[in-house]
């Protein structure tokens, strides 16, 4: 099961950027950052500063993402899916709207959020501002790399739909202290996996699954932060 | 492509432990809403639901916790090499929620990883399990995931556990969105005015044709076809034109090879909300024109179970095949005017070996599988 890597957005705690904008490895510990509306898009967006923060995360890396691989422009609607790999979901979105709802015996519970207490409601964002009619759902499972579950499923995905194209990333905001771990690399990142190498700019490469291994231009990858930086051409330290 | 088996189902739900029990209920046109004494409704704007009787909770434990037992006791032996596949919106949401009230430290368990671990020991699971999270889609894609790495050769056995709970958490957003019906809710009725939440638990184990063959187990039905589409129209609201279910119901009939004539009923969503139904019918609409079969919904008996939803309705829709008969939709008195002569609350007798089961969900996300009658 093939695909190609033909575009890379993120918002994460190195800030937000698409793949051909930097050489630096995005993924990396620290804080995140929710970005503003006319960080991710020149025109106005009214609905977008009205998201929870992991919603604006993910929705931006795969705002810059799509840019990136040339295909944020849309006049039909496209088959085009998205799988996102989260650890903790929007448990922070969850705990805020339990602040709503817990004093005053829930009269006072706000709608708003309640709609952001679901991970994929940033997917059916992403979906209605780029015309994406693909397969949407975020996975959450028992894994060190996460994010490769992502990819995993989006190559299966791509073989076994007609689908064109998936959109596989991570998205997640950092966890309460009681759950922080070493390894945390906060944030969203999302990559656009084509059945072809993209016209419109130049593919990062190809990604394959063999058995339950990933391998990026022939060379099997350890996990997603490995991934991201054989596709950005770099050495990770 | 390899053939895929449906062959165990345990649900438990509103009206009871197992499927026999659940099928006799949904017959006799039962329902499992009842006024709500789970959490104080006084400030929303329903006082039903649909709760599974006798759910005890361990101290520090989840009502999921009991559920879980409940449904495993159902469950034969699993196959050594089975997969897990997990589909539940808001998992143990009811500890989190006790937490926060409480002032206590966040239990482990709100996370994805724990909350899997405990499932895949309940079941004896040795594989890594995986949640996947697509609203009110969850089950339905769950299985049809299963299903797809069954026909695939990836895999010759997935459990599918599907679980959500009739929550304060749920039941005050929904509220606060105004989407509750103040009555048991009415599915496709010309009156209906909004949903009642249900909560269930429900494990699918789907084999591949040689592997249910070596196992000797009897298949309960097929999983011939699937199909899943993003309307791309708003986060809470249906496409009104029924896109994303329009494209998701060509995608199964496609994957089944079939057209929409072969297909004998229709286990519909039917939240009864507004919105939802009348958006199901005009994608019924499209896809069968002048052939559209009996269909149902079975929220009016159960509620409305969040991402154990489509689970519990696929596992009905094998019991509709095998009996060719199609439960009532409790709470349609007055069909819309799309599914007049189509909708009953009362059984009716169908005649086909193919069942069409679909869910939408908040996200956009719309979901169909294509069972096939075993014989």
């Amino acid at each position: 099961m093939k695909g190609w890597i033909n575009g890379i957005g993120w918002v994460t705690a190195a800030g937000y950027s698409g793949g051909r904008s930097t050489d630096q490895q995005p993924l990396c510990s620290g804080s995140v950052v929710a970005p503003k509306r006319k960080q991710i898009f020149d025109k106005p967006d009214l609905r977008f500063g009205r998201l929870d923060e992991f919603s604006r995360i993910g929705l931006g890396a795969i705002a810059l993402c799509l840019r990136d691989g040339g295909a944020e422009e849309w006049s039909d609607k496209r088959q085009i899916g998205i799988v996102a790999a989260s650890r903790y979901g929007c448990l922070a979105t969850d705990i805020g709207y339990l602040e709503t709802m817990i004093p005053n015996s829930g009269a006072l519970a706000s709608p708003k959020l309640f709609v952001y207490t679901l991970p994929n409601s940033f997917l059916g964002e992403a979906a209605l501002r780029f015309g994406l009619t693909g397969n949407t759902l975020v996975l959450n499972q028992e894994d060190e790399t996460a994010g490769l579950a992502a990819v995993r499923f989006a190559l299966e995905d791509l073989s076994w739909s007609e689908q064109p194209a998936v959109l596989a990333g991570i998205c997640d905001l950092a966890p309460p202290v009681e759950f922080a771990r070493a390894d945390e690399y906060p944030g969203g990142l999302f990559m656009l996996i084509e059945k072809e190498p993209a016209s419109a700019v130049a593919s990062y490469g190809e990604v394959e699954l063999r058995g339950d291994d990933i391998f990026f231009a022939g060379h099997q990858v350890a996990d997603f932060r490995s991934l991201v930086g054989e596709c950005l051409g770099m050495l990770i330290r | 492509m390899n053939r895929v088996v449906i062959s165990q189902i345990a649900p438990v739900t509103a009206l009871g432990d197992g499927l026999d029990p659940l099928w006799q209920g949904l017959l006799a046109g039962k329902s499992g809403i009842a006024p709500l004494t789970r959490f104080n409704c006084e400030n929303y704007i329903s006082h039903y639901g649909a709760c599974i009787d006798d759910l005890a909770v361990t101290s520090g434990g989840s009502l999921l916790d009991t559920i879980l037992k409940r449904v495993a006791l159902q469950l034969g032996d699993l196959p050594e090499d089975c997969r897990l596949l997990v589909a539940s919106t808001k998992g143990e949401i009811d500890l989190l929620t006790s937490a926060r009230r409480d002032g206590d430290d966040l239990p482990a368990t709100v996370l994805a990883a724990p909350f899997l671990d405990k499932i895949t020991r309940q079941f004896g699971i040795t594989s890594k399990a995986i949640n996947i999270n697509a609203a009110c889609a969850s089950s339905t894609i769950a299985v049809a995931r299963a299903a797809a790495l069954i026909a695939a050769g990836e895999a010759d056995a997935v459990l599918v556990y599907a679980a959500d709970l009739v929550s304060e958490f749920v039941f005050s957003g929904f509220s606060a969105l105004q989407a509750l019906s103040d009555q048991p809710c009415r599915p496709f009725d010309c009156q209906r005015n909004g949903l009642t939440l249900g909560e269930a638990g429900v494990a699918i184990l789907l084999l591949s044709e040689t592997a249910a063959q070596q196992r000797n187990e009897t298949p309960l039905a097929y999983v011939s076809g699937w199909g899943m589409a993003n309307d791309a129209h708003h986060v809470t609201a249906p496409a009104r034109d029924g896109y994303g279910l329009i494209q998701a119901c060509h995608q199964a009939l496609s994957k089944s090879s079939i057209a929409p004539v072969d297909i004998a009923a229709i286990n519909a969503h039917g939240t009864g909300t507004l919105y939802n139904d009348a958006m199901e019918l005009t994608a019924f609409g499209s896809v069968f024109g002048e052939s559209l079969p009996p269909l149902h919904g079975v929220k009016g008996s159960l509620g409305h179970c969040l991402g154990a939803a489509g689970g519990i309705e696929i596992a009905i829709g094998c019991r509709t095949l095998q009996e060719q008969i199609l439960p009532p939709t409790v709470g349609c008195c007055d069909a819309e005017e799309a599914g007049q002569g189509k909708l009953q609350n009362v059984p009716q007798d169908i005649s086909g070996d193919y069942l069409l089961c679909t869910n939408s969900g908040f996200g956009g996300i719309n979901a169909a599988v294509i069972l096939q009658r075993s014989r």
